[in-house]
């Protein structure tokens, strides 16, 4: 994250042009889908289709391996935990047990491995559309999108006046932090036991809020002062006017949803295992 | 003076701002309890923000602050855990409810204080079961598996409410109560 | 006779939940096209004053109001808070909770975009409002790229789009470092100028204030006004000093030299006076006067050598710094926003490793091993807003913390609290909470609480930040105070004024490298050390220079010695 909190990388590829109130609805789309199925096909699908956009906007991977990072240690770890504990899950899914790996007190089987597998690709399968919709989209034009698709305009405010103080008060939160250990009352380990740390944070949580009840005055003056909410409605300067391409898109991505609704009523219902 | 929680006016907006602002900036912070485990400062900010705000403000900061810290620094929004960190905010924000709660001005009673923890206590352990009833239906994750994080999650926010978050807010009244007959003791 | 565009009648204030009115009987008329410049120290009312013009009070801050206020000819309770915002725009005193956009266009479009104007025409007139402040370039950066006095130019933009006829600026310098401060004045002049518009500026700011012409000064002192008038004649009276605002140093300098000001017209901006014979007397004067104490050799505490850090690797943010501090000496470490102070102080509390070079401990210790914590117990660090160091609700708790975590038992803790507390003035309050204390106060006790540990060298950044004259000289006695006791002290500060009366060196920083390490007046008059690092030629040299004195910087080191001895004199 650069000092502006935002993760936006300048460019013009086709998400970069586009709407971002389409972008919202199309990483919606694709949350569903995502969601709905248990089935690796189709994760290898979207992956593969996800993998290409995200070609496409010129995001240099440098800037988003750290993502690409946390995500393969989360599913890696995850995969783990499940074999571990549940070794046999697969069978549940399937109604079939091959045993493959002994652990002692269980068997890790085939069927549970392949879940594994299908879980992790589903995990993975979430990643290139949130990266693309948060690369590829400025701060600024997220807020106007909340709005386009419905979110009432106060509340999405709201979430612009989060992304502009998040950096403020991380900014502040360190700093007191930072005083804070000089004194001796840090949260490291040299700072003494775990409930001595824990009271030790407790104790900077008091002055961050009291700084953070402030700014709410403030702003809230700020923004009173020049006509905030007077309207029933509201315009927004970043954004664009919803062109051909934006439709079709959207559209497109709606379609899409419903064939994968179909898809997953009809064809594909369950846990997809080929042996 | 308290307002009815509905009401969206530009203190209302900018409250839900700043409380999801600040559940994104301290969320990076934690005391390592554990592997991959920490006690993280956010849970108390939302007892904090409930209890200051009320239940409507704390579920949809705690929301969008959930939301918006999974965006910027994991790459993937872990939506039954976002909105479980709304609906913990929403159960504590009850305590807003109650009649002469009003930590801004410094007055409540033990009872307040009683009753804040029995929704805190309620409100982490019902949300974490939405959070591992939502990742068992929509991600397919093995059931037993959730109950042992959703245990453990239970039991670290359970403690990082009661050390962290009542006695802040506590504290944050003490604050507040009205100062009189202050005498120099020279 | 032209009517006033705000006028007051007897109008007092008391908030809400207050004993005592905060304004008392203000009668008071501004007229279009004035440039009013409302003073006074804190708790004088002129912030009050001015919720009272922008509509803040009544709609946000309650309570009673009687007499009258008019404001373009109708009373503000009639009408609501944006209503009244088409007629008055306020820029805020702090420059981020007013910039509430995510890019400077949006922050300059609020206003439209909440007036839901449709998105073309926004542009084209955020780019026109933009224009007139000069920071059309900037119109797509976000509001971390800027400084303060960016943000606030920003702000000013969105205030011109409205049409408002009158502009009210709350402590526009607050937060600007001297350059920064000298531009806004600029800015908020072009502006005077070119529109016409009705222009009110709240400072304690004097000579800052005064950089560029004002048409009457209001002066306020405890919720009343004291006296309106021209600067001319303000500065000549000594009403200043007794509403507790600083006058500018060469009217001090004047004083000091003992010239009579009756009379004396252009005051108020350092410029030739006129008085035949001024120079030589002045020049007299700061002969006899300048004579500089040789100051000892002090026994170095910290020495800092060769420093270097940098987050990203071939971009250093510092670059091979050195530094010393002295046992009761006072450095003053001055330079402008993003040069390294800020990285330099957490360097040396060990928030940060150096990547090169050493920090050395009473002149041999190296303290590269030492933890934060044990660094914390030989070098206090003191933030500039007290109210983010303070976390308990009872002052001798504060006090007593770092104590308290370190395992001292509890009858030494109480004991050494009590000290403490002495030494900072705070004891007959020490049963007081802390919400009780005034911001000044609150500041002593976030010295108090790292004082209790018995720091050898303490890092002050911005001590003197959002205090008034009164405030800041009594703040600052009691710093030399506990220097004379052998306590070195780093000042770190934008604030020349400081440095000037309180250091007894100046180290500045700019881009991460030492400028210069010298006296404060020999600093402060070389303009190629100034100008990088966004400090400005003192009022005192420019004054010297326009009335053709032989040495500036003779005369800035008599002022120096004669503030001294003044404050010798009053004790």
């Amino acid at each position: 994250m650069n000092r502006t909190g935002s993760l936006y990388v300048t460019g013009n590829s086709l998400f970069h042009r586009l709407d971002g109130a389409v972008k919202l609805v199309l990483f919606m789309a694709w949350t569903v889908m995502t969601y709905m199925f248990l089935d690796l096909r189709v994760f290898v699908l979207m992956l593969v289709v996800g993998i290409g956009l995200l070609a496409t906007a010129g995001v240099p991977f440098k800037k988003m391996a750290f993502l690409f990072w946390l995500m393969i240690i989360f599913t890696v770890l995850n995969g783990i935990f499940i074999l571990l504990i549940t070794p046999t899950f697969g069978t549940r899914l399937t109604g079939t047990d091959t045993p493959l790996i002994p652990l002692g007190y269980n068997t890790i089987n085939a069927e549970t491995l392949f879940y594994v597998l299908t879980l992790s690709a589903k995990y993975l399968t979430l990643l290139p559309i949130t990266i693309l919709c948060i690369f590829t989209t400025q701060p600024s034009a997220f807020a106007g999108s909340l709005n386009r698709i419905g979110v009432p305009y106060k509340i999405a405010y709201a979430v612009s006046i989060a992304l502009r103080y998040i950096p403020d008060l991380t900014e502040e939160f360190r700093s007191t932090l930072n005083s804070m250990q000089a004194r001796g009352m840090g949260i490291t380990k040299e700072d003494g036991s775990i409930a001595q740390r824990l009271r030790n944070l407790s104790a900077v949580v008091v002055p961050v809020l009291q700084s953070a009840l402030h700014r709410i005055d403030s702003v809230t003056n700020a923004m009173e002062l020049r006509g905030f909410g007077t309207e029933k409605r509201r315009t927004w300067y970043s954004g664009k006017e919803m062109e051909g391409l934006d439709w079709t898109l959207a559209v497109l991505g709606v379609l899409l949803l419903a064939v994968g609704i179909w898809l997953k009523v009809r064809v594909l219902k369950g846990f997809w295992y080929p042996f | 003076m308290k307002k009815s929680i509905f009401q969206l006016n530009t203190r209302t907006v900018v409250t839900i701002g700043i409380g999801a602002a600040l559940y994104g900036a301290t969320s990076f912070i934690g005391i390592p309890v554990g592997p991959d485990t920490s006690l993280r400062p956010a849970i108390a900010l939302l007892a904090i923000f409930g209890a200051l705000f009320g239940p409507v403000v704390g579920f949809i900061a705690g929301l969008i602050g959930h939301v918006l810290n999974d965006l910027l620094t994991s790459g993937t929004v872990w939506w039954g855990w976002a909105l479980g960190s709304g609906i913990t905010a929403a159960f504590m924000g009850l305590i807003y409810l109650s009649k002469g709660f009003d930590p801004q001005n410094g007055t409540y009673k033990g009872k307040h204080i009683g009753l804040f923890i029995v929704y805190g206590v309620v409100g982490i352990i019902l949300s974490l079961l939405f959070s591992g009833w939502f990742d068992i239906t929509f991600m397919g994750e093995p059931s037993d598996k959730l109950l042992i994080q959703v245990t453990a999650a239970s039991i670290s926010n359970i403690v990082v409410f009661s050390v962290l978050g009542v006695p802040a807010v506590i504290g944050f009244a003490r604050r507040n109560a009205k100062v009189s007959n202050l005498s120099v003791n020279e | 006779m032209m009517q006033p565009i705000i006028s007051f009648q007897q109008y007092s204030f008391k908030y809400k939940n207050q004993s005592e009115p905060t304004l008392k009987d203000i009668t008071l008329d501004i007229y279009p096209g004035e440039k009013i410049w409302i003073a006074g120290p804190s708790g004088s009312g002129k912030s009050t004053l001015a919720h009272c013009i922008n509509g803040l009070i009544p709609f946000t801050y309650g309570g009673e109001i009687s007499g009258s206020l008019s404001i373009a000819g109708r009373n503000p309770a009639e009408l609501s808070i944006f209503e009244l915002s088409r007629t008055v725009g306020t820029i805020l005193q702090d420059q981020d909770s007013q910039f509430v956009g995510l890019s400077v266009a949006e922050d300059v479009a609020f206003v439209m975009e909440n007036k839901a104007m449709p998105r073309e025409q926004m542009k084209r007139e955020t780019a026109a409002s933009l224009e007139r402040v000069g920071m059309l370039e900037y119109i797509e950066h976000s509001p971390y790229e800027l400084s303060g006095g960016q943000k606030q130019s920003v702000s000013l933009a969105g205030v011109l789009s409205t049409d408002a006829e009158v502009l009210l600026f709350d402590e526009p310098l607050a937060n600007l470092d001297p350059a920064g401060g000298r531009e806004a004045m600029q800015l908020i002049d072009d502006i005077h100028r070119q529109s016409g518009k009705t222009v009110i500026i709240i400072e304690h700011r004097v000579e800052d204030v005064l950089q560029q012409p004002i048409d009457r000064i209001v002066l306020m002192k405890e919720g009343r006004i004291e006296a309106v008038g021209a600067p001319d004649e303000i500065l000549a009276s000594d009403l200043l000093r007794g509403c507790g605002l600083r006058p500018p140093l060469y009217v001090d300098a004047l004083r000091y030299a003992g010239v009579s000001l009756e009379g004396v017209q252009g005051l108020s901006r350092p410029q030739s006076l006129g008085i035949s014979g001024l120079g030589e007397r002045l020049d007299r004067w700061s002969e006899q006067a300048a004579a500089q104490a040789v100051s000892r050799p002090a026994e170095p505490l910290l020495d800092v050598r060769g420093l270097t850090f940098g987050y990203e690797p071939g971009q250093p943010v510092l670059k091979d710094v050195s530094l010393q501090v002295g046992a009761g000496e006072i450095v003053a470490l001055l330079g402008n926003n993003g040069a390294g102070k800020s990285t330099l102080s957490q360097l040396i509390t060990g928030i940060l490793k150096p990547q090169s070079g050493s920090i050395l401990y009473a002149g041999r210790e190296d303290m590269a091993s030492w933890s934060i914590r044990r660094r914390g117990e030989a070098i206090g660090y003191v933030m500039q807003n007290p109210n983010r160091m303070i976390t308990q609700h009872m002052i001798a708790d504060e006090v007593g913390l770092g104590l308290k975590v370190r395992g001292v038992p509890a009858a030494e803790i109480k004991e050494r609290v009590a000290g403490v507390l002495q030494t900072c003035g705070l004891y007959p309050f020490r049963n007081w909470p802390v919400s009780a204390l005034s911001y000044g106060q609150k500041k002593r006790l976030s010295i108090a609480a790292i004082l209790v540990l018995a720091p050898k060298l303490m890092i002050l950044d911005e001590p003197t930040a959002g205090q008034d004259d009164r405030h800041y000289q009594e703040f600052m006695d009691f710093i030399e105070q506990l220097a004379e006791q052998g306590i070195g002290f780093l000042l770190i500060t934008h604030d020349m004024y400081l440095a000037l009366e309180y250091a007894q060196r100046a180290v500045v920083l700019s881009a991460g490298e030492i400028l210069a390490a010298d006296t404060v007046a020999s600093v402060l008059s070389r303009p190629e050390v100034t100008e990088p690092a966004h400090l400005k030629e003192t009022s005192l040299s420019l004054f010297a220079k326009a009335n053709g004195l032989a040495s500036p910087e003779r005369f800035v080191q008599a002022f120096i010695n004669a503030e001294k001895k003044g404050k010798k004199g009053y004790e």
